[in-house]
């Protein structure tokens, strides 16, 4: 299939270094300490933040620095295909673990030893890049719930198709097999903190 | 790249700013002492924020992050107001909206002796003190002045407590004092206390009056800025010599106010006149349509 067309657009008409339109939205969730809505394209992700509160299971408490967990999920309706199991799969899991391995890389833990920190997101549209809209949202409902970080995580995936490299790639160019490469970065610190592969 | 960022501090007063943003560089400060207070941070010679708001500077030196949130973190020598939870034997257990429940010892009363225990039922209004906040320990809280008199602390009675966030808490308890208060007090009479962690209580003599007055101050959110004040004081002195009908006949047709948008002028008059407040959402919305 012709991923990039021979003016040198894509399927959807971007350019091969061209993102998709972002947007965001704080505050989307009331009850939350901090939330955000984060949209790639089609692809939209909301995430919402508790805490620094009291750790639930006291066995997991750790005293000089704050518990960070996430969960990640898709809403049944996020697919072209109503999902069964939105949560509790590998793949879930394993995004979950990702998240939550970045945000606490740049969230300032030994400021808040003996607390717990929620981040809860949530796939609303899938259409590709889900794990780098999950991290952007993430990073904002931190900064919404204010708590101190050392610097605002920032992703984007890449992939490679018909010798060409495509930057944001949505669910179609996501499922042609290509490789996939998903970097986040801090980027007032320059450093990188997420760099994965999935091919 | 980051180097560029290293500007005067001038340049990011007053400025939004975001985790990361390196805001002073103290290579260029040498021989000069700064107070750093919350939301900032120091690494080697780099003064990096760390909480998204807005960056501040108190002359001479003191530099910090003001910044509104849902959760408060306790500090020491804050007015709040917290929830009992519970009560045990030497402790109420206070509920302060922080990251975990606060200790109010039982003898942190004025003349508190074991004899005269205060008894609070689960979900009273305290004003309180905060005296201690450490990092990974339970804030505590103290009913008395640091002179140990009761002076204003203790249990709020009647009223109705709403929550807010912690920015819109300390602007009214800003000085000069909070202008929402200020043209609210003009009109009515009301008593107000207000938290530092977001926790408003307001009591009047009436319901209605609580429900106005509270109404009010949660919307008075986004009032800040001192030129939509005197919007308002404008759109005052119009509807006193004309009447209402046409201060909005002026307010659709003038194009003098630029950038902001209708809605939110009628939602800051709104706050001064609440007596239309009902009244403008409909009417306006079916003359007009979009607005």
């Amino acid at each position: 299939m012709e991923f990039v067309s021979p003016e040198g657009l894509r399927l959807d008409g971007r350019r091969p270094t061209e993102m998709r339109q972002i947007r965001a939205e704080l505050g989307a969730v009331a009850k939350a300490d901090g939330s955000a809505v984060f949209e790639m394209g089609n692809t939209k992700v909301v995430a919402a933040v508790y805490g620094p509160r009291e750790v639930q299971n006291r066995s997991q408490q750790l005293s000089d620095q704050a518990l960070v967990r996430c969960e990640y999920s898709m809403a049944n309706f996020s697919t072209g295909d109503r999902m069964r199991k939105p949560k509790g799969d590998r793949r879930s899991t394993e995004i979950s673990l990702v998240i939550r391995q970045t945000m606490e890389a740049c969230i300032m833990t030994h400021l808040m030893p003996r607390s717990q920190i929620d981040i809860f997101v949530q796939v609303l549209q899938a259409d590709g890049g889900t794990r780098s809209a999950c991290i952007n949202a993430a990073s904002l409902a931190l900064a919404d719930a204010g708590i101190p970080m050392r610097d605002l995580v920032t992703s984007c995936s890449s992939g490679y198709l018909n010798s060409t490299p495509l930057l944001d790639l949505n669910y179609v160019e996501d499922s042609a097999g290509g490789p996939d490469v998903t970097v986040g970065i801090l980027p007032k610190l320059d450093r990188v903190t997420l760099l994965q592969r999935i091919s | 790249m980051a180097k560029e960022q290293f500007g005067s501090p001038a340049t990011f007063i007053d400025q939004l700013v975001v985790p990361g943003d390196v805001v002073l560089d103290l290579s260029n400060m040498a021989n000069q002492t700064i107070k750093l207070g919350g939301g900032l941070r120091q690494e080697s010679d780099a003064i990096s924020v760390t909480k998204a708001g807005k960056f501040r500077l108190s002359k001479p030196n003191k530099y910090w992050v003001e910044s509104s949130q849902k959760r408060y973190v306790p500090c020491v020598g804050d007015s709040i107001l917290g929830i009992v939870v519970d009560s045990k034997a030497d402790n109420f257990l206070v509920d302060i909206k922080g990251p975990a429940l606060a200790f109010l010892p039982v003898l942190a009363f004025e003349g508190g002796t074991r004899r005269n225990i205060p008894k609070f039922e689960a979900g009273t209004l305290l004003y309180v003190r905060v005296v201690k906040a450490n990092p990974g320990m339970n804030a505590e809280l103290s009913c008395t002045d640091a002179s140990g008199k009761a002076a204003e602390f203790g249990p709020l009675k009647d009223g109705y407590m709403f929550e807010c966030s912690t920015g819109l808490s300390r602007t009214l308890l800003s000085s000069p004092p909070c202008t929402v208060l200020e043209a609210l007090g003009k009109k009515i009479s009301f008593e107000v206390a207000v938290g530092l962690n977001g926790r408003v209580w307001v009591n009047a003599a009436s319901p209605s009056t609580v429900i106005i007055t509270a109404n009010a101050i949660m919307k008075s959110e986004s009032l800040s800025v001192e030129s939509d004040l005197n919007l308002c004081a404008w759109m005052e002195d119009i509807c006193s010599s004309c009447g209402v009908m046409e201060t909005l006949k002026l307010l659709l047709f003038n194009l003098q106010f630029g950038e902001i948008s209708f809605t939110r002028i009628l939602n800051l008059w709104s706050c001064v006149r609440i007596e239309y407040c009902s009244w403008f959402s409909i009417s306006i919305f079916s003359r007009t349509g979009e607005i």
